[in-house]
């Protein structure tokens, strides 16, 4: 158990910088993802972190003590690759038992905390297999008994499951977190799934480009994304942007797309006539009669049902627009939409940045 | 599913490509061995796929104490027979050993650690494998001389150590950077250092590989003509290969004698590669990844 301190961290490949300055505190015990499109420096912060990666800038610290220049071996870290990378000569006993082994722990200590891991993660009847003799999920299992065997101080996750097909990826995924929980080991996970990172983080880092774009809690970040880039991140469908402007109309502060169709804005701290684009999340908008007041009206090019709820594909205006329906939609051409109260999201359009209500700014975590 | 094999035409030309294969490769063999067991007197007449009479004659001047020769009794010759055999084992052996040892070792490094000029360095190795053998001959006489290393294992060792070491480096190098990094970074995190990463987790996972370089190597050294025939001079080190042209006599070429030693110098070898070829099974990393 152990916090992680990450301090202006910089990585380069000879003269291309990939990561620029990243700032981050983990928590003793937390459960933190790493998440962000390929190529975004995830895997590169992870790989830093448990030693694989020189550090080119700034500071990595585990408990408070600079890690630097620290070996893989010295720094208590375990870590569970996306191919799970088991030694494919030793059995599944051998493989958990490895690092203690290394650690001239006796025999019999050894064979007991091999059998403890086993019983927690329902390994026992294979421990005498070797890997090959496994399926994927096992495997899996296994990688992951390696890494609580000898209890480190902090577990990095690799994309552990993307090598597992969809159901199993939704056993393991909680099976983790529980385990987790049941350790309490300060946890590193890496993935691109963003439905991994919102069901098991106590907190996401989302990142793009070598940067941060925000840190917070699931929720927070689905509720408030600090920027374009968390916004259309986090949530699926992703959420739908309209560039529009501001405008007044006596008391009511109004977004008014270059067509003319207007959505009110409720408590923004905007300026009228700033250029923003203005976020909605599919989940916010429901289908209503043209009728209804307040409806915008859309054309539909396309109903997508996947049972306990539909998507669907239609245009305002111009602007393509996404609804989720709860229930199933009758195929029409053209529907009314009522944004949710409190769905619309402000950003300003030349930053990308989130404009706040004023009342909720206050205590935000941006950054 | 239409395969070659499935046509009569394709089925025809494959057995045509097959026999002349075998043919091509086990022929000679066949007429050594037919040469070795035909009496002395038949292997003047018309030669025949088939010996008329077979005769162990030639067997028994290799291994007996004494033997008859154009009516003589002769000293056999197993004593220098035994002593060549056994230098073939050793040197070969030995060349072997610690070519495998090293190329084991030193293509880990120039795949996996990072020094200044470790691919032209590499490149330089292998390219040593393009000069011919003969033009640094006399160069390696003079040396071998000074250093007093003419007709001992030691020499001869060191010579089929940097003539077989670049094609057994190249060898490793590809096997190891067919490897996933991934298995090594396991072992680190584990607490591993790197060269016990590299004996108890590459080195196994690469035994296919460090086999391949072994058959390769022995049978390299053991078929090695030039080299011996320079540098061991007497049985000290003297092998099979430059032993057995010195049954041509004066006035007598021992076709007979000169075919069965041949035949029984093929023996090693082939058990060698019978016994390895067990272990050269693929699929050693099946389970590790994925």
């Amino acid at each position: 158990m152990a916090t992680v301190d990450i301090h202006r961290l910089v990585k380069r490949y000879g003269a291309e910088e990939v990561i620029h300055g990243i700032d981050l505190a983990i928590r003793d015990g937390e459960f933190i993802s790493l998440i962000g499109a390929s190529g975004c420096g995830k895997s590169t912060l992870l790989r830093m972190i448990a030693g694989l990666e020189d550090i080119s800038g700034g500071t990595i610290s585990i408990d408070g003590r600079e890690v630097n220049g620290v070996a893989p071996k010295n720094r208590d870290i375990a870590m569970v690759f996306q191919n799970y990378a088991l030694y494919p000569h030793l059995s599944v006993a051998d493989n958990m038992g490895f690092s203690l082994k290394l650690r001239d722990v006796p025999k019999p200590e050894i064979s007991r905390a091999v059998k403890e891991a086993a019983d927690l993660l329902g390994l026992t009847p294979y421990l005498d297999r070797m890997p090959k003799a496994l399926s994927g999920g096992q495997r899996q299992r296994v990688a992951m008994g390696r890494a609580i065997v000898r209890k480190p101080r902090v577990f990095l996750f690799d994309e552990p499951l993307s090598n597992l097909d969809a159901k199993l990826r939704v056993q393991m995924r909680a099976e983790i977190k529980a385990l987790q929980r049941r350790l309490g080991t300060t946890s590193i996970y890496v993935t691109h799934d963003q439905i991994e990172a919102m069901t098991m983080s106590d907190r996401i880092v989302i990142l793009n480009g070598g940067r941060v774009e925000q840190v917070g809690a699931p929720l927070d970040l689905y509720d408030r994304p600090a920027n374009l880039f968390v916004a259309t991140f986090i949530g699926s469908p992703a959420m739908n942007l309209i560039d529009a402007t501001t405008r007044r109309d006596g008391e009511q502060l109004f977004a008014e797309t270059d067509e003319g169709v207007r959505m009110p804005l409720e408590n923004h701290a905007v300026a009228e006539g700033t250029a923003v684009t203005i976020g909605v999340r599919p989940e916010h908008l429901a289908l209503a009669d043209v009728a209804t007041p307040g409806a915008l009206r859309i054309a539909i090019d396309l109903i997508e049902p996947t049972g306990h709820e539909s998507h669907v594909f239609g245009r305002l205006g111009r602007h393509p627009l996404i609804v989720t329906h709860s229930g199933r939609v009758a195929e029409t051409t053209s529907a009314g939409v009522i944004v949710a109260p409190g769905g619309v999201h402000v950003f300003d359009r030349s930053s990308g940045r989130r404009i706040d209500a004023p009342a909720a700014s206050e205590g935000s975590e941006k950054r | 599913m239409r395969t070659p094999l499935s046509t009569l035409p394709g089925r025809i030309g494959t057995a045509t490509a097959v026999i002349l294969l075998v043919a091509w490769s086990l022929g000679p063999i066949y007429w050594s061995l037919v040469t070795s067991l035909t009496p002395p007197l038949h292997l003047l007449g018309t030669p025949s796929l088939w010996p008329q009479q077979i005769s162990f004659e030639h067997y028994a001047k290799l291994f007996g104490a004494t033997s008859m020769s154009q009516g003589n009794a002769v000293q056999s010759v197993w004593p220098q027979f035994s002593a060549a055999l056994t230098n073939s084992l050793i040197t070969s052996g030995l060349a072997t050993i610690v070519t495998v040892a090293i190329a084991a070792f030193g293509a880990y490094a120039f795949v996996r650690l990072e020094f200044p000029g470790r691919d032209l360095l590499f490149v330089a190795v292998v390219a040593t494998l393009a000069i011919p053998a003969y033009t640094v001959m006399i160069p390696l006489y003079r040396l071998m001389i000074s250093l007093k290393l003419i007709d001992t294992y030691t020499g001869i060792t060191l010579i089929y150590v940097s003539a077989f070491l670049p094609l057994a480096l190249w060898l490793m190098r590809s096997v190891y950077q067919a490897m996933p990094i991934s298995l090594e970074e396991a072992a680190w995190l584990d607490g591993a250092g790197r060269v016990y990463t590299l004996v108890y987790i590459v080195l196994p996972l690469s035994a296919p590989g460090l086999i391949a370089s072994a058959i390769l190597t022995f049978l390299n050294a053991w078929g090695q003509f030039m080299v011996p025939l320079v540098f061991s001079p007497t049985l000290a080190t003297k092998p099979l290969t430059v032993l057995i042209p010195e049954f041509v006599t004066r006035n007598y070429i021992d076709f007979g004698l000169m075919n069965a030693a041949g035949i029984l110098a093929i023996i090693p070898p082939v058990l060698l590669v019978l016994f390895l070829n067990r272990y050269l099974v693929s699929g050693l990393m099946a389970g590790a990844t994925k």
